[in-house]
């Protein structure tokens, strides 16, 4: 677990994933009473790897500002629910898997596909973040529908089971496997389609 | 961490993946998450708002696109629900009742159309779009891109949703 208060900046190295991240009980204590201070200290560690989160379960930039809004409210106003059985992180990620799996299965997201997939709205396509040593791997996870790139992001990285993503996204395990599945073999199709692309692996 | 039996040209590109940063920086500091988690209780109340002004738009709409139906259809239909018994009438059972018969047995359904609703909206995200060229070509505030793409969101997401009513309501007997 990351200690507190170690990442108040952003680095590209030695990021704790959100699971992982633990605040003082002392300091959960006082937030849970209202103190600013307190309160503040615990966006300043949970919010990089929330919005981190978030960010690649639904790739849409402006979206995902708003379900990490949604987010840390929910968590402030349900802060004093946490019985403190895991790190603090862990159930944050809890909140923000569970907001953005809503919204990929609320109607209105289906439906904004539907408009997506008849080119009405080009321009709410993933806005990339520049960061050209990753740009390649970014591109690919974007090419993955909403609900693949959301298993391959839970299953490859956050470490959740297939039983788990069954159970989030209220299906069976083998929806979350054949999820799976077809997103190794749309990642690879993507790899093989880009000639010009960089290798993954440095020669 | 290999969960599964990895094809080898899938490997790099996992391993890729689960290097990604896994923190980005947060869209806003935590004095501006404390003013926006107040705001949607304004928001929230002005939404209501916004929702009772349209439903009483619609009710208006469907009202008078009765009583212009009726008359159309029927010009003798007003003026018997005009004849209701008033005052003093109620209390006379048969008349209550006889007014209470003429009534139609069912609801009737009215369509409204969409396309009104649906042509402003388009028509703002067509604004929306030409202001933010407008402001990417010129000197930029990065702010008032970032808000204009908002307010084009929302547009989009409130056609989407007079699509999808549309798309539900074509499904209605």
């Amino acid at each position: 677990m990351r200690r507190f208060g170690e990442l108040p900046h952003l680095k590209l190295s030695n990021m704790a994933r959100l699971c992982e991240i633990g605040v003082p009980g002392d300091v959960l204590a006082r937030a849970r009473e209202g103190d600013e201070r307190a309160r503040a200290q615990i966006y300043g560690a949970l919010a990089p790897a929330t919005f981190g989160l978030i960010r690649r379960l639904v790739g849409v930039r402006a979206l995902a500002e708003d379900l990490f809004q949604d987010t840390m409210i929910i968590v402030y106003g349900r802060l004093g629910t946490f019985r403190g059985e895991a790190p603090l992180g862990a159930w944050v990620r809890q909140i923000a898997v569970s907001r953005c799996l809503m919204h990929l299965r609320s109607p209105w997201h289906r439906a904004r596909l539907a408009l997506e997939q008849v080119g009405g709205l080009d321009g709410m396509r993933l806005t990339l973040p520049p960061a050209p040593e990753s740009l390649d791997v970014e591109r690919a996870l974007a090419s993955l529908s909403p609900t693949a790139r959301a298993v391959v992001w839970l299953y490859e990285v956050e470490g959740y089971s297939h039983e788990e993503i069954a159970r989030t996204f209220g299906r069976s395990t083998s929806f979350s496997k054949s999820q799976l599945a077809r997103a190794h073999r749309r990642l690879r199709e993507w790899f093989d389609l880009q000639p010009d692309r960089e290798p993954c692996t440095p020669i | 961490m290999s969960r599964h039996d990895e094809d080898p040209r899938l490997a790099p590109l996992l391993r890729r993946l689960r290097e990604l940063p896994a923190e980005l920086r947060p869209p806003f500091d935590w004095i501006e998450f404390r003013e926006r988690a107040r705001e949607p209780q304004r928001a929230i109340a002005a939404r209501i708002d916004w929702r009772h002004a349209a439903a009483a738009a619609t009710l208006a709409s469907v009202i008078i696109a009765v009583a212009v139906w009726s008359r159309v259809i029927d010009p003798g239909a007003a003026p018997r629900l005009a004849e209701s018994p008033a005052g003093a009438q109620w209390h006379q059972p048969d008349v209550a009742a006889g007014w209470l018969a003429s009534l139609p047995d069912e609801p009737a359904i009215v369509r409204v159309d969409t396309r009104f609703a649906v042509a402003d909206l388009e028509d703002s995200i067509a604004w929306m779009d030409e202001l933010i060229t407008i402001e990417r070509t010129g000197a930029a505030q990065p702010a008032r891109v970032k808000a204009l793409q908002r307010e084009r969101s929302r547009l989009v997401d409130s056609l989407v949703r007079v699509r999808y009513a549309e798309t539900l309501a074509a499904e209605l007997p």
